[in-house]
C-alpha cells in the first residue's frame, strides 16, 4: 500500500514495487494527463512534480513516493501562474498534438516558480528534458517567455 | 512496453539496515535515483533481485564541510550539487559537471553516488572528483574504509564494491583559492552523454602551477587520471606553450574506442581541445592570467 499526496489530496493505492509512478497515476488513479512516451526518463512526457521538483514518473517506482507530494497539471487548474502558462501556450501556437504539453507546462511552471524572469537560455535548460515532435521548440520557448512577461511585467 | 517484473524493493531507514540487507539477501543491489537502474531493468528484462533503496537514509544525503574536507553523501542529487554555493567555491569543476548531467528531471532524481557506481567511462561526475583527489568510503557491516576514487573503478560499468558493500560517501580536501574546470563534448548541447569529457585542477603559486591534475572520461575503460602529463607540467611557469604541451601529452594518454557516440580518432583530437579549454579556465579561476 502506497500512501502519498496527489494534487493536494491523500491517496492510498495498492501498487506493487514493480509498478512505476507513471503506471500508478494512469492505471490506478486515472490521471491521464501524464503521458507514457519513452519509459526511459528521456522524453519528459511523463513529467510530474515531486515535492515541487520536476521528475520523470516512468523511472520512479511507486513505493518511492510514499509520503511525498505529487503534482500533475490537474492540481494546478486554478493556479494563477499555470493559467498564464496555459494561455501563453495557446496564444503562441505552442500546442499541436498536445502529447508533450502537460510535461512542458510542468517544467515551465517549475522554472517560473523559482525564476520570474528567466533568460531564453534558462528556458531552454528548463525544458531540455521535454521532447516535442510537432511545433518544435521556438513557439514553446516564446510561450514560456511570454508567460513570464505576463506574471512579472518589468 | 513490457511492465517491470522480477524485483523486490526494500526501503531501509538506516545505513546499518541497508548493509544488513546487502550482506544477507541474495542478489541485493542498491538503488538511489533509479535513473540508470530502472531503464536497465526495461532493457534487460526480469532479473530476480532485491533492490535496496537508499533514498530514506538521511545520513547518506547532503554536502558538508568538516576539518577542511568536503563530504558528499552518495544520494546527493545533481540538483543539490548545482544549488550548493559551497560546491561552487570548493570544486567548481564538479559544480559545472552537475549542470550537464541529464536534464532537469534527471538531475532532480539522479545522484552522485549512482553516477559513480554505475561506473560509466563517460560519467560526468568522475573527472572532477578525480582531479580534486576524491576518496570513496566503502561501507559494509565490518569497519568502513576510504580508498582513492580511481581505485573504485574496475572497468566499464564495474566497480570493486563487493556484494555486501555500499558506497557510503565521497570526500576531498578543500584547498582555498584553487581553480578547477570541467569540459565536455556531446553530440548536442543538452541532455546527452559525453563523447569525451575532461577536468583540470590547478593550484597557483604566482605564475607557476604549484599543483596540477588532469582527468579524462570516455577515452578508456574507466575514467582516468593523467599522471604522466601532470608530472611533466607540475611546478612550471604557466604559458600558452605549457597548455599546448599538456594538451598534446594528454592525447597520448587517451586510449579511446570507436562507438556509437564517436570514433576513437575524434575522441583523441577532442581530448586535446578539452584539456586546453579546461587548463585555461582552471588557471583563470585560480586567479591566474595568461
Amino acid at each position: 500500500m502506497v500512501n502519498f499526496e496527489l494534487n493536494g489530496g491523500d491517496v492510498y493505492v495498492e501498487a506493487p514495487a514493480t509498478m512505476t509512478l507513471l503506471d500508478m497515476l494512469r492505471q490506478e488513479l486515472g490521471v491521464k494527463s501524464v503521458k507514457k512516451g519513452c519509459e526511459q526518463g528521456e522524453c519528459g512526457a511523463c513529467t510530474v512534480l515531486v515535492d515541487g521538483y520536476p521528475m520523470t514518473s516512468c523511472i520512479i517506482l511507486a513505493p518511492q513516493v510514499e509520503g511525498r507530494h505529487v503534482c500533475t497539471i490537474e492540481g494546478l487548474v486554478d493556479n494563477p501562474l499555470m493559467k498564464e502558462l496555459r494561455e501563453a501556450f495557446m496564444e503562441n501556437g505552442a500546442v499541436q498534438c498536445g502529447f508533450c504539453t502537460p510535461g512542458m507546462l510542468l517544467s515551465a511552471y517549475a522554472l517560473l516558480s523559482e525564476n520570474r524572469r528567466p533568460t531564453e537560455e534558462e528556458v531552454k535548460t528548463a525544458i531540455e528534458g521535454n521532447i516535442c515532435r510537432c511545433t518544435g521548440y521556438v513557439a514553446i520557448i516564446e510561450a514560456i517567455l511570454d508567460a513570464a512577461e505576463r506574471i512579472a511585467p518589468d | 512496453m513490457k511492465p517491470l517484473t522480477g524485483f523486490e524493493l526494500l526501503r531501509p531507514p538506516t545505513l546499518v539496515g541497508a548493509l544488513e540487507m546487502m550482506s544477507t539477501l541474495d542478489d541485493a543491489m542498491p538503488i538511489a535515483g533509479g535513473t540508470d537502474v530502472v531503464p536497465a531493468f526495461r532493457d534487460l528484462g526480469p532479473k530476480p533481485v532485491h533492490l535496496i533503496d537508499l533514498g530514506l537514509i538521511e545520513e547518506l544525503n547532503g554536502i558538508e564541510e568538516e576539518d577542511g574536507k568536503i563530504l558528499i553523501g552518495p544520494t546527493t542529487t545533481h540538483s543539490q550539487i548545482l544549488a550548493s554555493k559551497l560546491m561552487e567555491e570548493a570544486a567548481p569543476a564538479l559544480h559545472d559537471a552537475a549542470r550537464w548531467i541529464g536534464s532537469v528531471q534527471i538531475r532532480n532524481r539522479g545522484t552522485i553516488g549512482g553516477n559513480i557506481c554505475n561506473a560509466s567511462p563517460a560519467a560526468d561526475s568522475a573527472p572532477p572528483l578525480l582531479v580534486h583527489g576524491a576518496e570513496a568510503h566503502i561501507c559494509s557491516l565490518e569497519e568502513g574504509h576510504w580508498i582513492p576514487l580511481q581505485e573504485l573503478f574496475k572497468g566499464p560499468k564495474m566497480t570493486v564494491l563487493e556484494k555486501n558493500e555500499i558506497l557510503g560517501g565521497l570526500r576531498f580536501h578543500w584547498v582555498k583559492g584553487v581553480g578547477s574546470s570541467f569540459q565536455r563534448i556531446g553530440r548536442r548541447k543538452g541532455f546527452t552523454l559525453s563523447v569525451v569529457n575532461a577536468a583540470v585542477y590547478a593550484e597557483r603559486d604566482g605564475d607557476r602551477l604549484r599543483e596540477v591534475r588532469i582527468a579524462l572520461g570516455s577515452v578508456a575503460p574507466t575514467p582516468i587520471r593523467a599522471p604522466a602529463v601532470e608530472n611533466k607540467i607540475r611546478g612550471r611557469r604557466m604559458s600558452e606553450d605549457l597548455i599546448e604541451e599538456a594538451a598534446t601529452a594528454s592525447i597520448a594518454v587517451a586510449k579511446p574506442i570507436d562507438d556509437v557516440r564517436g570514433t576513437a580518432e575524434y575522441r583523441r583530437d577532442m581530448v586535446g581541445v578539452l584539456v586546453k579549454r579546461a587548463m585555461h579556465e582552471a588557471w583563470r579561476r585560480a586567479g591566474g592570467e595568461l
